[in-house]
């Protein structure tokens, strides 16, 4: 059913974009379709993973990976989360755990998730997410290989996680039978870099005054381009976002008419239907115009050292270390793409999201950026009122109608 | 000319109508019940009549509370955080502080000297705290609502009730009937349990907040014992106005007033 699903979405969108009829969230849809179907294609060679596994490692290996996050995101978006979740209240899981695993938890009951040859789990970000992968590695009998990932850019601990990075590479090719070729990923390593840069440009493209990003445009974009690092996908994608905004700025066209308001969207999108973006857009002349997660912190990686810069660009994600750091980027981010307000949707039962939440507030305030705290689950769209979301989302875009800019 | 305030909240559908300077001409409260158009056109048609004002002589309608988008013919609808905050600066001016307790939610409003919403917060996942939540403890105690204010008079203050979860609070309170509780103590921890979840709420979005004027709006304003409950618990005064239901409804109109000056067309 999911092969069928990813294929037609694929097959339809291929068409679509052949009639010309081409944008770059086409192209990334039309890319995820593909990694969809290869997933459920049943031709095995499958890695089930966490949010930071060297994926451009993992594609230089010839392997189908994904982070499990992906189906529980898939089930939400698709409308038909709500009897998966119900699953995992038969093995054990709280119902105030995260939905994004127990999504993929219960995907796994019903057969949805397609066996994995091997999997990766990671320490980071979330440690929800690991216990995944050490369940499913259970469920399926398969070997799990666990990336032990340090929460500084210390010396010491980018050659801890670099060796980590070999020896996994080495766990791969037991699997797949075949040893990683050093000139697929210095293949991989340039297309890395090359979608790295291009997506650095889109961004800088989006902190514009108006910015040429609409509330949809790079929603997921950031945690998902992940997957395809290490492709020629990737390098389109990228390509395609970054010379849609160089248009749209060369013709002064914003993401949203006559923009007014610009909003800095912290963690994860709302992943199911919710109305936020015509909200936005029609009434208030807003769009969120970055996410946390959209935002370049690594360096371009050295091709004769690939796997000290992959474990680099695993350390430097903003959800790792101390919370002062992710506060520090997101002041960063606040300043830089001038945003007007913050949307935290504080993801029930999220690590990320429960115990940080004061502190980004007292951060982002102290610069002038009031944020909007709503408590949604991200996944479940059973636990959404629409009447109460709309009224925060309202009131919120309301008092920053009554307040001046932080930049004016 | 006169503009009209209509507040549509879950319990009960408010209206207000001011004249040109501001002046409450007449307001009116009916319950909302499951039709909230009728009750819309009722309270609408209650409000005119006691003015003896036609509807043509209505300049603008501003509308507000969770059923806002259900007025025809409005000018704008508005939120009831923006709404309350407006009628408590024109009722009790200097407020800073503003704590509405309506029917499904609790909100604390942080306001500017001007009456400008700085920042709010509402209460999450429950009613717990809410004007439903103190309904379903009436009905367990088998009390009228309305009666509900003095019952906590002279209760020791020993019992608790859980905050968290309104169905476990009224199993609580079944079960504190049942062990022979004193009522007066029973109703003293119900409102304790409200004082401290909206409380929580104060804290979150004004951590100095004893310093700042306070004042209460929303049905739940009606009731002393929860009105001194949560004076205890911020340690300090908090007004309540002699309509605290249509606070709403007022700062609604007062809109509808406000933008007609500005130059918005007119409904």
């Amino acid at each position: 059913m999911m092969h069928e699903f990813f294929s037609n979405l694929e097959s339809g969108l291929s068409k679509a974009i052949g009639a010309g009829e081409a944008s770059p969230r086409k192209i990334y849809a039309r890319e995820l379709a593909r990694l969809g179907t290869r997933l459920y294609g049943g031709n095995g060679g499958v890695a089930w993973c966490g949010i930071t596994a060297p994926f451009d490692l993992l594609n230089a290996m010839g392997v189908t990976s994904c982070f499990v996050e992906f189906v529980g995101a898939m089930l939400a978006s698709t409308g038909v989360v709500g009897s998966f979740i119900e699953e995992t209240d038969h093995m054990g899981y709280s119902s105030d755990a995260c939905s994004y695993h127990r999504a993929v938890m219960g995907a796994s009951r019903k057969g949805m998730v397609p066996e994995p040859a091997f999997l990766v789990g990671t320490t980071n970000p979330c440690s929800g997410g690991l216990a995944v992968i050490e369940n499913l590695a259970r469920r399926f009998g398969k070997r799990q290989y666990v990336l032990h990932i340090p929460q500084d850019q210390s010396g010491g601990n980018v050659r801890f996680l670099a060796e980590q990075l070999r020896d996994l590479s080495a766990f791969v090719a037991a699997h797949t039978g075949a040893p990683l070729d050093p000139d697929a990923l210095r293949r991989a390593v340039s297309n890395t870099n090359e979608a790295r840069a291009l997506m650095a440009e889109a961004y800088e493209f989006a902190k514009a005054v108006p910015s040429p990003v609409a509330t949809k445009d790079l929603a997921n974009y950031g945690i998902v381009m992940a997957l395809f690092l290490g492709t020629d996908a990737a390098v389109d994608i990228a390509r395609a976002f970054r010379d849609e905004f160089a248009k749209r700025v060369a013709d002064t066209r914003s993401g949203v008419p006559n923009e007014k308001v610009r909003l800095l969207w912290i963690q994860n999108r709302i992943q199911f239907k919710n109305g936020i973006d015509d909200i936005l857009a029609r009434e208030y002349d807003a769009s969120v115009v970055i996410d946390e997660l959209n935002d370049i912190t690594w360096d371009a990686i050295d091709p004769d050292e690939p796997f000290e810069g992959i474990a680099r660009r695993s350390i430097s994600i903003p959800f790792n270390g101390s919370i002062a750091n992710r506060v520090a980027h997101l002041k960063k981010l606040a300043r830089e793409y001038r945003v007007h307000g913050a949307v935290n949707p504080c993801n029930w039962g999220c690590r990320q999201g429960t115990g940080a939440r004061g502190l980004i507030e007292e951060g982002l305030k102290e610069i002038g950026v009031p944020v909007l705290n709503l408590e949604v689950d991200c996944i479940d769209s059973r636990k959404f009122t629409e009447g109460q979301f709309r009224t925060r989302i309202e009131a919120f875009m309301e008092m920053l109608a009554g307040r001046p800019s932080p930049w004016s | 000319m006169y503009f009209l305030g209509i507040d549509i909240g879950s319990l009960s559908c408010d209206a207000v109508l001011i004249d040109d300077d501001e002046n409450v001409i007449a307001s009116s409260v009916v319950p909302t019940g499951a039709r909230n158009r009728e009750s819309i056109a009722r309270v609408s048609a209650e409000v005119l009549r006691d003015a003896g004002v036609d509807r043509g002589a209505v300049r603008a309608t501003v509308s507000t509370g969770y059923g806002r988008d259900r007025v025809d013919d409005r000018l704008a609808s508005v939120t009831e955080i923006t709404c309350h905050a407006r009628g408590i600066a024109k009722l009790v001016p200097g407020t800073r502080l503003l704590v509405d307790i309506g029917g499904q939610d609790s909100k604390a409003i942080l306001m500017a000297r001007d009456g400008r919403v700085v920042d709010f917060a509402m209460n999450d996942k429950c009613a717990a705290g809410t004007g439903r939540f103190l309904e379903a403890m009436a009905r367990a105690l088998q009390v009228d609502i309305d009666e509900m204010g003095p019952l906590a008079a002279g209760a020791a203050g020993r019992q608790t009730i859980s905050s968290m979860c309104t169905v476990f609070a009224e199993s609580e309170v079944v079960s504190l009937i049942a062990d022979g509780t004193p009522v007066n103590e029973i109703v003293h921890g119900i409102n304790r349990s409200i004082a401290a979840r909206v409380a929580g709420m104060v804290k979150r979005i004004a951590p100095d907040h004893g310093a700042l004027p306070a004042a209460m709006s929303g049905g739940v304003a009606r009731n002393c014992g929860v009105v001194a409950a949560l004076r205890g618990a911020l340690g300090c005064e908090v007004a309540v106005p002699a309509l605290p239901d249509t606070v709403g409804a007022l700062g609604a109109a007062l809109i509808a007033r406000e933008r007609c000056a500005a130059g918005a067309a007119a409904v």
